[in-house]
């Protein structure tokens, strides 16, 4: 049973690969960038073991190590495109063993790129430790523990984010904790960070990360190598605890997903709603159907209420030296970057239509008024949102000359990346997941293409305003007048870009939206 | 042979003829496509090595009501959304009322009235949202398009769901709120893909209504099923598809041939196996 979830989870990658050629293409890309950091890696692994002492190899493998499983813990938390083929709920009406079922799910999860590299690089500290017999022997068992944990840990994760986010105060919850989080690793790496000149330090955390349960599983072989073998198996014996109890708690999350799959337990209260609501509020017309339909979708589907929330709350992340009293000039980019997330995140607003957009292909609307329209409910959130943290930052900071750079450039993030998301998304959906699915899951194998797609768009949007931040670093270093220069042109440029991309996008719609529904019911 | 040629009473508007020449049959084809609601010609489709649909020729007189029946998998929603300008065929053309589906695209679209099955639903609107939606994305004025929404959600007995959102609704009322989308702009061609699947008796029978009015009126429908016996009540007209082709066509008993329709079907679309004594295991 085990190897045969195992194979269904490879058949699924392979498949999924069968389906489409940019995909394949995508995984590609990903593979050599994925080789290209491994081989880097494994050289560094190797060069410890000969080039430097083992208190050196002790702080980069602890440390790194530490990094990496803490990676794993938070990496459900962060990247929607963590990939939950195997979800447990599906196999809810098969009597799987659980047992079975955990030790399958678990290896399961050991096929896909970034498991295979995190076990590849677990093997070569084997390599880095290959000091004495004892730790050669060691060794091993203290990388698999290591990467079994990180596997472990990120279900774990996952499974109670995918709990959680099944009702409404549920997914609120966790957007902020999102944030939170993000907020604290961001903190927590840029202090350590700045301080990374004092001597000393390094050893020092990997000293206290090597007692934590990120660590223990990573510094036993060091310990070994260092002849205080007591020490070395207290913290394998411990790290193997941490592991087993990590696999139980997971067991035990299981058994919820699997009793209750369908998540009925955030049971949706009936909304009533007898009027037009948004329907009524905007105008009559395609244009104003489409905005009035996607305003509702931002309210009311869970996946857009989770992304919203996580967009509206992430720049603030950016007051955070300022309040911890270290000052600095980031909570100015809060507009900016408010700016950047709100335009680019709607270049695949049409996948999140699924085959639904059938609607808009039988009607026949015209590519105009579907382009405008699904950038309503943004452009509205935008400008609210630019002016209130352009004034924030400039609160913070003190530095009201900045306002009309910031404004600017945020204003110029969001506008190009309205024309670039006009264009992509008449060009190419690509796999997100279908509406009332974990917010927090993607369709298998689609993380590549998502990828890429992603790079194309957020480098376009970059790229279109190179000069625009340009003129906002003059604004930063004193030219006040080159503010004023950045808002002007922010929307002289945005608006141009919006109205290019709008025209384009609506050309790329009309020519192609049949294909866009072929498309969307192929990854729906 | 099953082909019937157009029936007299329907008028014949004289427009050119699109494509002149006879069918397999012999028949003229000029006197047949004018007058069609509905007529394809050579509607190809293939995924991959498998061909759905097979240079597939088919004409829909108006104001029949039409059935199109055929196994799983016989290429009926492939079809289907051809000949709507929802799925872009590779070869062939397909013809609403004498405008071309995939040049004349916006005109033909209008005529139209589809409900899709297996597609989702805008399914976080209401469902009068939902029906107001299709018809604004229509361009009608909003105030035609709120009152017609609301006798149509009168009129399929989802007065008490017209409030609740869609994705809380059982299959049969998200059928019958998807016939409510696409009857909202009043379309002289139906185009119903499964209209029946998962509707309760009661429901059924309202649809039936509906549809009979409309057909009554001079409206076409043609609608897809592999309930034999819903078929049979229901249309004046049928065609028989199976693996991508038509392989009967014509009035309801000329198809039948003097059998039901569900034998004349199994007749004709064969390939049912004979159980005999496998399955042993399973009768104990």
């Amino acid at each position: 049973m085990v190897a045969q979830i195992v194979s269904l989870k490879w058949q699924l990658l392979r498949n999924g690969l069968r389906r489409s050629t940019p995909q394949l293409v995508g995984l590609i890309l990903a593979g050599l960038y994925g080789l290209g950091a491994l081989g880097l890696a494994l050289s560094g692994l190797i060069a410890l073991r000969f080039a430097l002492p083992s208190d050196a190899a002790r702080t980069a493998i602890v440390v790194g190590g530490s990094a990496v499983t803490l990676g794993w813990a938070i990496l459900p938390v962060i990247a929607y495109g963590i990939d939950e083929t195997l979800d447990p709920a599906r196999f809810a009406t098969f009597a799987v063993p659980r047992r079975q079922l955990v030790l399958g799910l678990l290896l399961s999860s050991l096929v896909s790129v970034p498991a295979a590299v995190t076990a590849i690089l677990g093997l070569a500290t084997v390599i880095t430790w290959s000091r004495s017999v004892l730790a050669v022997l060691v060794a091993p068992v203290a990388a698999a523990v290591a990467v079994l944990t990180c596997l472990v840990l990120s279900r774990v994760t996952s499974t109670v984010f995918s709990a959680m986010s099944r009702s409404r105060r549920g997914r609120e919850a966790l957007s902020v904790l999102v944030v939170l989080v993000l907020v604290g690793v961001w903190a927590a790496g840029s202090s350590i960070l700045r301080r990374l000149s004092a001597p000393g330090l390094l050893p020092h955390i990997a000293d206290v990360l090597g007692w934590t349960p990120l660590g223990l599983a990573w510094s036993s072989p060091a310990d070994i190598v260092d002849g205080a073998i007591g020490s070395g198996l207290l913290r394998l014996a411990l790290a193997v605890v941490f592991l087993v109890l990590a696999l139980l708690a997971w067991d035990a999350l299981l058994l919820g997903a699997l009793e209750n799959p369908r998540g009925t337990s955030g049971g949706r209260a009936a909304t009533r709603d007898t009027g037009l609501g948004w329907f009524g509020r905007m105008p009559g017309t395609p244009t104003g159907a489409v905005a009035a339909r996607s305003i509702i979708s931002w309210r009311r589907d869970p996946r857009y209420v989770t992304s919203v929330t996580l967009m509206v709350l992430m720049p603030l992340g950016l007051m955070l030296p300022s309040v911890t009293g270290n000052g600095g000039l980031w909570s100015l980019a809060m507009a900016p970057t408010a700016g950047f997330l709100l335009g680019w995140s709607v270049h695949n607003d049409i996948a999140y239509d699924g085959t639904a957009f059938w609607a808009h292909v039988a009607t026949g609307v015209c590519g105009r008024a579907d382009r405008i329209g699904r950038l309503t409910p943004t452009a509205m959130a935008g400008s609210v949102l630019l002016l209130g943290y352009a004034t924030l930052g400039c609160a913070v900071t003190g530095r009201w000359d900045l306002w009309p750079a910031m404004f600017g450039i945020g204003l110029g993030f969001l506008l190009t990346g309205f024309g670039v998301a006009n264009v992509m998304s008449a060009f190419k959906p690509y796999p997100v997941p279908g509406p009332g699915e974990n917010p927090f899951g993607a369709p298998p194998g689609s993380s590549a293409l998502t990828l890429v797609v992603q790079a194309v768009a957020g480098t376009a949007v970059f790229v279109l305003n190179l000069p625009l931040l340009g003129i906002g670093i003059g604004a930063l270093l004193g030219h006040a007048w080159m503010g004023w220069l950045s808002l002007g042109m922010a929307v002289v440029l945005g608006s141009g870009a919006l109205v290019l991309g709008t025209w384009w996008g609506a050309r790329i719609y009309e020519r192609r939206a049949p294909e866009l529904l072929a498309d969307l019911s192929r990854i729906g | 042979m099953l082909w019937s040629p157009t029936p007299s009473d329907v008028p014949r508007s004289g427009r050119p003829a699109y494509r002149v020449g006879l069918d397999c049959y012999g028949h003229d084809m000029q006197t047949r496509g004018s007058s069609a609601a509905l007529s394809l010609r050579g509607l190809s489709k293939a995924y991959g090595p498998t061909l759905a649909v097979d240079r597939l020729d088919l004409d829909v007189p108006r104001g029949s009501f039409f059935g199109l029946v055929g196994p799983n998998g016989a290429g009926k929603t492939t079809t289907l959304s051809m000949a709507t300008g929802l799925l872009r065929p590779d070869a062939g053309t397909a013809h609403v009322l004498g405008h071309d589906v995939w040049s004349d695209t916006v005109q033909a679209k209008r005529l139209v009235g589809i409900l899709p099955d297996g597609l989702r639903l805008f399914d976080r609107l209401t469902g009068l949202q939902l029906i107001c939606y299709s018809g604004l994305l229509r361009g009608m004025d909003r105030p035609v398009v709120t009152d017609r929404a609301h006798e149509l959600i009168d009129a399929l007995g989802l007065a008490e769901a017209g409030g609740t959102l869609v994705v809380d609704y059982s299959a049969g009322m998200k059928k019958k709120i998807s016939l409510a989308c696409a009857l909202i702009h009043a379309p002289r061609l139906l185009v119903l893909d499964e209209p029946f699947e998962a509707v309760d008796p009661i429901s059924a029978s309202t649809i039936r209504q509906i549809l009979d009015g409309y057909a009554a009126s001079g409206g076409t429908v043609i609608l897809s099923s592999h309930v034999m016996d819903l078929v049979q009540r229901l249309c004046d007209r049928v065609a028989i598809v199976a693996a991508g082709r038509i392989r009967a066509v014509g009035t309801l008993d000329e198809v039948r041939c003097g059998m039901s329709l569900e034998e004349r079907f199994v007749d004709l679309v064969g390939g049912q196996t004979d159980i005999g004594e496998g399955l042993a295991w399973l009768r104990r």
